[in-house]
This record gives C-alpha cells, structure tokens and sequence, in this order.
C-alpha cells in the first residue's frame, strides 16, 4: 500500500532535521559566547559590540526558525501540542518577565539580564510539556 | 473523538508504527487518535478511511446527534 503522507520527508526524518538545525544553532550560540567569554571581542569598538551583540542573539533567532519549521513540516497533532506549549510557554514567560521587571521597579529586586529570557522560556516549556500533550 | 481506529488496526495486524508511516504521521498521532488526545483534520480522517477503505463514519463516530425542531445540532 502506499504511503498517504504529504510530505516527501518521513515523520523520523523531519525530526532528525530539528534536531541536526537545532544543534548547529546552539552550538553556533556556545561559539560565540566562548569567544567573548576569553576575550576575543575584548577590543571591540562601540560598533563592534553592537555587532558582536547581534551576532550572539542570531544563533537563538536561528533556533526558532528551526522549530518553527519543524512545526511547519511536522504532522497536524505534533504541529498542535508544540503550538499549545509554545503558546503557553510564551505566556508565562512573559508573566514572569513583566512581574520581575515591575519587582525591579518597584521592590528593588536585582537587575536580571534580558538575554536570560530566552533560558527561562525553555526551561518553562520544559516544565509545561509534560502537562500539554493533547491537540484538543 | 471516538473512533474504531485500534480495532480496525487490530483487525489488519497493524501496528501504530506501520499505521503511522501509511498515513504519514507520527506514532505519537496514531496513538493520540485512538486515545482521543486529537480529534483528526477531515484530510486526516479521509486517509485513514482510505487505508482500512471504508467511509469515515464506519470509523468514527459523529458526536453530534440528529437535527433538533430548532435545527440546532445537540
């Protein structure tokens, strides 16, 4: 019998894709941030930082477009429950981001760094996962 | 959505592995159907009748009933 798929990539194969995309972004990321870390950029005019700052964010920007395109490719209930925990995980991300920020403004809580947002929002998907597991 | 879905593959000594590489999705899509996690899209529910080749209510069961007097469905 022949398969009924519509794509001509196997379930298996498109989430080896995500996971081969996800891998070179995240290391891309770990690269970069090494370098800094040991004082490659250290001499960077204002200029330089600028671009080295984008240069560091664009691995992570990289890393959505690799999920976003596993959603896209994936089956209709996987392309559901990751656009729920993605929703989700989103949302209180968000929620937490704004009540530490109105902390920082009103209760004199520590400045956090916007680039932890990003951590955050995958540790939250991680915690919400397991609850997000059906389409309907 | 109920459905006969592991019957029928029972019934064709199927496993959700071999159901799912036929219809092209996951076996996690295989068994959220027959666990009634997702409720199939109607491109969905017309591969799975062709692959058992039977009309899509001999598989799943319509949860709504008979027009009322109002014409609202129950």
């Amino acid at each position: 019998m022949t398969a009924l798929s519509p794509s001509h990539l196997s379930q298996d194969q498109i989430r080896r894709q995500y996971v081969i995309r996800s891998s070179l972004f995240l290391a891309g990321y770990v690269a970069v941030n090494m370098a800094a870390i040991f004082g490659a950029f250290d001499d960077a005019k204002p200029r330089g930082a600028i671009a080295l700052a984008l240069v560091v964010a664009a691995p992570l920007a990289g890393h959505i477009w690799a999920l976003l395109a596993y959603m896209r490719d994936a089956d209709e209930f996987m392309r559901a429950v990751m656009a729920r925990r993605f929703i989700v995980s989103s949302g209180i991300t968000m929620a937490l981001t704004c009540a530490w920020g109105f902390m920082e403004s009103y209760a004199q809580a520590w400045h956090a760094p916007g680039f932890l947002m990003y951590p955050l929002f995958w540790l939250v998907h991680g915690a919400v996962s397991p609850f997000i597991r059906s389409s309907n | 959505m109920k459905n006969q879905l592991k019957v029928l593959r029972a019934q064709h000594g199927m496993t959700q592995e071999d159901l799912s590489q036929q219809l092209g999705v996951s076996r996690q899509a295989v068994n959220a159907l027959e666990t009634e996690k997702h409720s199939p899209s109607l491109d969905l529910a017309y591969r799975i009748a062709a692959v058992f080749d039977l009309p899509i209510d001999q598989i799943f069961e319509s949860p709504y009933e008979k027009p009322r007097k109002n014409g609202r469905l129950k």
